[in-house]
């Protein structure tokens, strides 16, 4: 019993470590190594990050917009700088949608 | 003689596993440290990754026989929360456990000594709602109610013996570079039995409020650092057997801990030292003392 206890909690704090690692495993170039002097880059106004650790969440889901190259938030400006690839057709409500989903709130489009 | 002796010992030992057993599972659900900042849910497919180190200590000065008895514990949770959706969070938590109780100066000396312990804590699986969250210019509201399961999983001697049931609100608050966090939470323990064991244990309530006030470091907004406060006030009820309240047990203490929590991109170290300012024990018990605390949560 007692055991089997024990190979459970392991099997769980070994789940736990694996999701760690999983989860910080991205290999992902940045957006400042992405931008060219073409690039069109479009900045945001966005509500509700108040810490750097708000930026992953955001950047994760507008990175996977198609037509998105990587993104770049700042929670004390409260922007959200996007890099959209050359001809793609990425509208402002794709992001907004994507900027909800983080459970922040899009403000106007300043650029 | 020896027979006689033998028994003594038996009792001796089966009153300190009960006193460990009763004592444990309250400390490792209330040593919640700064984790009240959750009211805010996280984006979808968020994963985060949180883990601590808890050094705690009680003591007393009046056990048994006239002794003085010390339990040292260090506490180390896991946890792991994922973004189902926007509004949906699910977590699991489990800790690993060591501990040490020294008794001394007992007239019965049977009860004098060492005894030293460690395995796994319960695994707590919990599921968190974003009811309201208002982002505006300057301000952030949130409140996220809570339901969650603890599973009796945890080693014999470390974990309980009942599924508990919790639930609670977070409500937070931000305005510019302030933050503001209150849990009330209530976790009726005992919601189940997992053995013939008739000791219902006690439910538990919480309220625990934090401060912080976040600074920006560096021009890339990619460091900041925040001392916080948090005030916390937590109630156990006495354990139940046959309607009755198990004498030494039951109680309520009101902590302080001022800390800080450093952030860089997706990677937050904490820290904070908790003392009490206000306790009462039902009977025979030990009494907290400080507690350290320090960890790292981690997001992709």
């Amino acid at each position: 019993m007692m055991k089997n206890k024990r190979l459970f909690s392991t099997t769980i704090l070994i789940g736990l470590l694996i999701g760690m690692i999983a989860g910080c495993g991205s290999g992902r170039q940045s957006f400042d190594e992405l931008v060219t002097p073409d690039s069109e880059i479009r900045v945001y106004e966005i509500f509700g990050m108040d810490c750097p650790g708000c930026h992953g969440g955001v950047e994760n889901l507008i990175g996977k917009v198609e037509g998105v190259l990587a993104s770049k938030a700042n929670w004390e400006k409260g922007t959200l700088q996007v890099l959209i690839a050359d001809g793609s057709n990425v509208t402002d409500e794709i992001i907004f949608e994507a900027i909800k989903k983080a459970n922040f709130t899009p403000g106007k489009r300043l650029k | 003689m020896k027979a006689y002796k033998n028994k003594r010992r038996m009792i001796s030992l089966a009153l300190v596993a009960l006193i460990m057993t009763a004592l444990f599972a309250p400390t490792i659900a209330n040593a919640g440290g700064i984790s009240i900042d959750a009211g805010l849910t996280p984006a979808v497919n968020r994963i985060m990754v949180r883990s601590q180190m808890r050094i705690l200590e009680r003591y007393s000065e009046s056990m048994m026989g006239g002794g003085t008895m010390k339990m040292e514990m260090r506490i180390l949770p896991v946890m792991v929360a994922y973004g189902v959706r926007s509004d949906l969070t699910v977590m699991a938590r489990m800790a690993h456990v060591w501990s040490d109780m020294t008794m001394s100066g007992s007239s019965m000396p049977m009860m004098n000594g060492k005894t030293s312990s460690s395995g796994f804590g319960d695994l707590l699986l919990l599921a968190k709602y974003r009811m309201v969250r208002i982002n505006k210019p300057g301000y952030t509201l949130g409140i996220a109610p809570t339901l969650a399961l603890e599973l009796p999983t945890g080693s014999d001697g470390i974990g309980s013996d009942s599924y508990d049931l919790r639930g609670g609100v977070f409500f937070s608050g931000r305005h510019k570079s302030w933050a503001m966090d209150l849990d009330l939470s209530y976790i009726n323990n005992g919601t189940a039995l997992a053995n013939d064991n008739e000791i219902n244990p006690g439910d538990e309530y919480g309220i625990d409020i934090a401060l912080a006030r976040q600074f920006g470091l560096g021009s890339n907004a990619m460091l900041a650092i925040a001392p916080v406060l948090e005030a916390s006030y937590k109630k156990t009820t006495p354990d139940i057997i046959n309607d009755v309240d198990v004498m030494d047990t039951g109680e309520s203490v009101t902590t302080l801990a001022p800390g800080l929590k450093l952030t860089y991109g997706s990677l937050i170290f904490e820290g904070l030292v908790r003392f009490p300012v206000s306790q009462e024990q039902e009977g025979m018990q030990t009494e907290h003392k400080t507690m350290f605390l320090f960890g790292f949560r981690l997001m992709n």
